[in-house]
């Protein structure tokens, strides 16, 4: 059985770490489909949002960065 | 301009930097601790053993063991690190604005805002990353607060 987290100040710094990070590994994880040629609707569905958030969120970051994006 | 409001440029321009780098879309006190010890007057940080390095490792070990504590390891992947491009983030997240406030309650008018009290603004957290950052590296925040608000009367 792992312990169990008693301390709530280490909880909540866990849950504002981990969004940290899993907005970190969103950014590297979406660039690198983008760059393999992964489409829009393709990272959306595996990431469970919509394509709109998805292309709202990363595409002028990926296209000020060079990376050729598929339309569809 | 006064040389106050050069000297918040200044550190705000860093902190930007800071969270840019990051990834982050606010400026947080960390942020805003890692500006002072880039543009601030932080000869007094440095002889407190807290340098730009020191705080960045400060700020890196409590990441590491708040993810450790929920049995995540951060060195446990390995993906490129994203392109950042456009512009680093304007936006004060809560704790650089409690930062802020903390500031301003030291001084009476804006007009005797001084470097000194930013610091103390971010030290006085009793809660957040940078209390947590500072403790976990050893560092005694009440202590630097005692230090540094020697300097702020």
């Amino acid at each position: 059985m792992p312990p169990e987290l008693s301390d709530p100040a280490d909880a909540l710094a866990a849950v504002a770490a981990l969004r940290r990070l899993a907005d970190q590994l969103e950014e590297a994880a979406v660039e690198q489909a983008m760059r393999d040629g992964w489409s829009w609707p393709e990272v959306a569905e595996a990431l469970g949002i919509t394509r709109q958030a998805v292309h709202k969120k990363h595409a002028k970051r990926l296209i000020e960065a060079g990376v050729s994006l598929r339309r569809r | 301009m006064a040389a106050i409001d050069h000297y918040l440029n200044s550190v705000i321009e860093q902190a930007r930097l800071a969270a840019f780098d990051d990834g982050s879309a606010t400026l947080e006190a960390h942020h805003l601790l890692l500006g002072i010890a880039v543009a601030g007057e932080n000869a007094e940080l440095i002889a407190a053993g807290l340098g730009h390095d020191q705080i960045r490792a400060a700020l890196q070990g409590e990441f590491e063991h708040s993810l450790q504590t929920v049995g995540v390891s951060a060195a446990a992947y390995r993906l490129p690190k994203p392109t950042r491009v456009g512009d680093p983030p304007t936006t004060l997240g809560a704790s650089a604005k409690l930062a802020f406030d903390r500031a301003f309650s030291w001084a009476r008018r804006k007009k005797d805002l001084r470097p000194v009290h930013l610091l103390l603004g971010i030290l006085q957290a009793e809660i957040g990353t940078v209390p947590r950052a500072l403790a976990l590296a050893g560092f005694d925040r009440a202590a630097l607060i005692a230090r540094f608000s020697g300097d702020a009367a």
